[in-house]
């Protein structure tokens, strides 16, 4: 991607121009931070994690952001949402990135700092919100185009829609309980297989966290048939299966 | 780092010429546009971005030329680290029965249009230490928007790819002094 616009920048006439191939995954891997837009911190659905002080946080401080001071932050692996993206500001650049690279280790994969903290958001004419921080960190994943949540997937399971469950675990995994109303065919021997699949119905793939259903998918697509994927952990266990959101 | 992807290139190319009788063998390898030709796909090699691996189905799906792509692998196959999703990887596969198996993956390394050259994360860092003005730079994430928003290296712009081919040059400085501006280009990796 960024080769072929530096390639277009170039023909432009521009006579100064890099690329830096190892992009964002070698940026992080050299220890620096990522930072997140305006337009983030303001609409996306993230978490947002205050730093600083109870005092500071309670004087003012960006809306819908959450108070945990640095000094307690590592004491609060648990109750964070580490599948959320977390955004963090402080009083100083070199402060939220201790605080990120905390989250970072507990094994949070998006993560990035809001810079400059408050001010840089009051400098655009932008309120900040004063008083006590909300008792509970909540987080609710949107789902992703392709996917299907866990409730109509619940429902595909009584059968009588539109929609079938394609199970595409191993066969040893499938032994400890599967379910109602799916059809079995594991990932490597899917492409082989498209042909026993009901015609005209909605495939709803599961595996046992949504990687495999994920590559499956891509066969789908590839063959022209409708699905979506769960993408949650489903654990088997005596022939009874349960949805891990 | 030209020595290193020189060497890294050097097997690549031997395997290349073996297969399909040495079509890049004198081209330097900065030059070599595409490290794939069709030839090289029919030999058994997949060269794109790999979507997935999962360990369970010991299953490797790449993106080939737009098409999804299933390859296994076992304990034979090597290079396996470099089939990480996201990844650009060559995957080199036999046909055993109707299954393809990877024997060897190794990591596809861009390649870089003519005059542009490679800046590495730590001489980016002393640019952005210093800010784009005193920095003299214009740095530019070449991501979709979204991957810009939720986190991208601080004080850089967002011009994704798609939108650099359309209306790129309304974002660029477009003053004709400034075409020896230093332009920083990125996005998500080794793609």
């Amino acid at each position: 991607m960024s080769p072929n616009s530096a390639g277009l920048a170039k023909k432009m006439g521009y006579t100064n121009v890099h690329v830096m191939l190892e992009g964002v995954p070698g940026w992080k891997k050299a220890g620096k931070s990522v930072v997140a837009s305006e337009k983030l911190v303001q609409t996306g659905n993230i978490v947002l994690l205050d730093l600083r002080s109870k005092a500071e946080y309670e004087a003012g401080h960006i809306p819908k952001a959450h108070n945990i001071p640095m000094a307690a932050l590592a004491e609060k692996e648990d109750s964070l949402p580490i599948k959320a993206p977390i955004v963090v500001y402080a009083n100083s650049f070199v402060e939220a990135q201790q605080g990120y690279n905390l989250i970072k280790k507990w094994g949070a994969k998006t993560g990035s700092i809001w810079p400059g903290g408050v001010n840089s958001w009051t400098a655009t004419g932008k309120k900040l919100a004063t008083g006590p921080t909300p008792a509970s960190i909540t987080w609710v994943r949107e789902l992703e185009k392709g996917e299907v949540g866990v409730a109509e997937f619940k429902k595909a399971m009584e059968g009588g829609g539109n929609q079938v469950i394609l199970d595409v675990r191993t066969k040893d995994e499938v032994q400890t309980g599967a379910f109602k109303n799916s059809i079995s065919i594991p990932l490597d021997q899917i492409e082989k297989r498209l042909g026993e699949l009901p015609k005209g119905k909605e495939m709803l793939i599961h595996c046992s966290t949504g990687a495999r259903a994920e590559m499956a998918k891509n066969a789908l697509d590839k063959a022209g048939m409708k699905s979506r994927i769960l993408r949650a952990d489903v654990e088997c266990e005596q022939g009874k299966c349960e949805i891990k959101d | 780092m030209q020595n290193k992807q020189l060497r890294n290139w050097i097997p690549f190319l031997l395997l290349t010429g073996l297969l399909v009788g040495g079509p890049t063998l004198s081209g330097s390898p900065a030059l070599a546009a595409d490290p794939a030709p069709q030839a090289a796909q029919s030999a058994n090699i997949f060269v794109g971005k790999v979507t997935g691996k999962s360990n369970k189905a010991k299953t490797i799906s790449i993106e080939v030329k737009g098409k999804n792509e299933f390859v296994k692998f076992d304990d034979k196959t090597t290079g396996l680290e470099h089939a990480d999703e996201g990844e650009a990887a060559v995957i080199q596969f036999e046909m055993r029965g109707d299954d393809k198996f990877a024997t060897t993956i190794k990591p596809k390394l861009a390649s870089l249009p003519e005059g542009v050259k490679e800046m590495k994360a730590g001489e980016l860092a002393k640019f952005v230490a210093l800010g784009p003005d005193e920095g003299k730079y214009v740095l530019i994430d070449s991501r979709p928007a979204a991957a810009y928003h939720e986190g991208h290296i601080p004080t850089a712009i967002s011009i994704p790819d798609s939108v650099m081919k359309e209306t790129g040059a309304a974002y660029l400085p477009g003053d004709a002094k400034l075409k020896d501006l230093q332009l920083i280009f990125y996005c998500g990796g080794y793609t």
